[in-house]
């Protein structure tokens, strides 16, 4: 088990998400850059779909009451157990009575904490991610405990993880044309790759919302499904790119379509933040 | 050959795949949208699919290695969709339409020019259809709403909108599951709960049910309140 000594900014729960509710409403959910997420878990040794701590902007502190096997992936957080400074994408030993903090975001802004046996919360409609209304909460709460599983995983003597380094601060997005893309005048795709746009601070799990204004001519559209990553233009020009607690569905013409890595990408950036579009061909 | 088998195949990224049709929605498109895609989930490549008022999004569970293999795939299925009609539920979802239950009722007798008995009255004489589920976790996309009720959405959204709310926006009307921001104009409540994420299917309508409203008094909605929270409600249906 560990408990929640201070719970950070927001640091929720996460696992790969709650993928077959979706006809119901229910958001996907899941931790938003799943590739920190999965070499967490995989340097654990831990199943892909065992769940971990999703820290953002500045992360919490815990205590552990048992001995466990941890690491730490994506943003850098400054983090430290009892004294000594921890590097990710490493496992290390914690032993009972440890205390593991974290700081402010340095690269990037999400940083991902597996356990060794992964965190054993109640299972809702088969995923464990925190959601409004379907877990019993949508973050940590101080002065909880929250149970881990079991796990007999040491890592082998004399064996090392090259150390990741992602380039956080790429501005380049890659995306494909949404369904209402070929709707848009001829200038206006030429302008959506061309403009450089700003994260506003409108950003969190449900959304991005960019600071730039995109005018356009294009009608609503008749309800229809959308996907974390889908780019959303509101009738006042507001780019919207929704993220994995997004709604299921949107009556907002789907501009642009980020690919899964843009995703994990733009999930590392946050306010202020400079982003361009970058149109991959079309899929046939 | 008709309209309904007239649709357009797009990727929207490497393994998720978006059929669309371009006619207006109606009632006949909504069962060949529902029928179409239960003969789809069938299939093993396809992880599942979420339907919009004409559209069916299908997650494959592999990439997209041939946009035109799966086009292919999709008009062979179609032509396997039957004529039969399929029976659907009819829920009936009890209402208190007293206003300490409807903040904008007054309101919305006055733009529309009805006293509050035609607006209670039209609302739950109607029959409505489930089209899909989405916005919030058990939200139903409802058509059916009399146009005497059509009302513009409110300028400034409230932050704050009552779990079962009942309201109107534009030409739909539906039924809010949890507390959320919205812009709709609240007439009654309901005190059934739409999602239940400790029970599985949380929701108990299905895209192509239909629902009614019936009203209740306010003894009766917390009779309803108090059976539901022992679990020993249960939600009537018409014959």
């Amino acid at each position: 088990m560990i408990e929640i000594l201070q719970t950070g900014i927001h640091t929720s729960i996460q696992d790969i998400g709650r993928h077959h509710f979706k006809n119901f409403g229910v958001p996907v959910s899941g931790a938003l850059d799943q590739s920190a997420c999965l070499i967490a878990n995989s340097l654990l040794n831990n199943s892909p779909k065992a769940a971990v701590l999703e820290c953002c902007i500045k992360g919490p502190k815990l205590k552990f009451h048992d001995n466990y096997y941890i690491c730490i992936t994506g943003a850098e957080m400054n983090a430290r157990l009892n004294d000594e400074i921890l590097k990710n994408y490493k496992p290390y030993f914690v032993k009972k009575e440890d205390v593991l903090s974290f700081g402010i975001a340095k690269l990037g802004c999400r940083t991902y904490l597996g356990i060794s046996g992964g965190i054993e919360t109640e299972k809702v409609l088969g995923s464990r991610s925190q959601y409004q209304n379907i877990t019993s909460s949508d973050k940590i709460i101080k002065n909880t405990i929250i149970p881990i599983g079991k796990s007999n995983f040491k890592p082998v003597v004399g064996t090392r993880v090259k150390e990741q380094k992602i380039n956080y601060t790429k501005i380049n997005i890659e995306v494909y044309e949404g369904p209402e893309f070929k709707f848009l005048e001829k200038e206006q795709r030429k302008l959506i790759q061309k403009k450089i746009f700003h994260i506003s601070s409108l950003n969190n799990r449900m959304a991005y919302q960019l600071k730039e204004k995109f005018a356009h001519n294009l009608p609503q559209i008749w309800t229809s499904p959308v996907i974390p990553g889908t780019v959303q233009c509101t009738p006042d020009g507001s780019m919207i790119i929704l993220m994995r607690d997004s709604q299921v569905t949107g009556g907002y013409p789907r501009l642009l379509q980020l690919t899964e890595s843009s995703i994990q990408l733009i999930s590392q950036k946050t306010t202020n933040n400079k982003i361009r579009f970058k149109i991959l061909p079309k899929i046939i | 050959m008709s309209d309904l088998f007239k649709f357009k195949v797009s990727a929207l990224n490497t393994k998720t795949i978006l059929l669309e049709w371009s006619i207006e929605p109606t009632d006949l498109l909504l069962e060949h949208i529902i029928k179409f895609k239960s003969l789809i989930e069938k299939d093993t490549e396809i992880q599942q699919c979420i339907v919009g008022y004409k559209s069916i999004l299908i997650e494959l569970k592999n990439t997209i290695h041939s946009l035109f293999y799966w086009e292919e795939h999709f008009k062979k299925k179609q032509k396997k969709i039957k004529n039969t009609i399929i029976e659907r539920n009819h829920w009936k979802i009890p209402v208190c339409y007293d206003l300490k239950y409807a903040p904008d009722l007054l309101n919305v007798s006055k733009e529309k020019n009805l006293d509050t008995g035609k607006v209670i009255k039209l609302h739950s004489d109607a029959r409505y259809r489930v089209n899909f589920l989405g916005f919030l976790p058990g939200f139903l996309y409802l058509s059916g709403l009399d146009s005497r009720l059509y009302l513009k959405r409110k300028k400034k959204p409230l932050l704050n909108i009552p779990k079962g709310a009942v309201a109107i926006g534009g030409k739909q009307t539906g039924i809010y599951p949890n507390i959320s921001p919205g812009g709709w104009h609240l007439i009654g409540n309901t005190p059934v709960n739409l999602f239940n994420p400790k029970k599985n299917p949380p929701c108990f309508a299905k895209p192509g049910d239909w629902i009614s409203f019936e009203q209740i008094d306010s003894h009766t909605y917390s009779k309803i309140e108090s059976e539901q929270q022992n679990g020993n409600y249960q939600l009537n249906k018409y014959d």
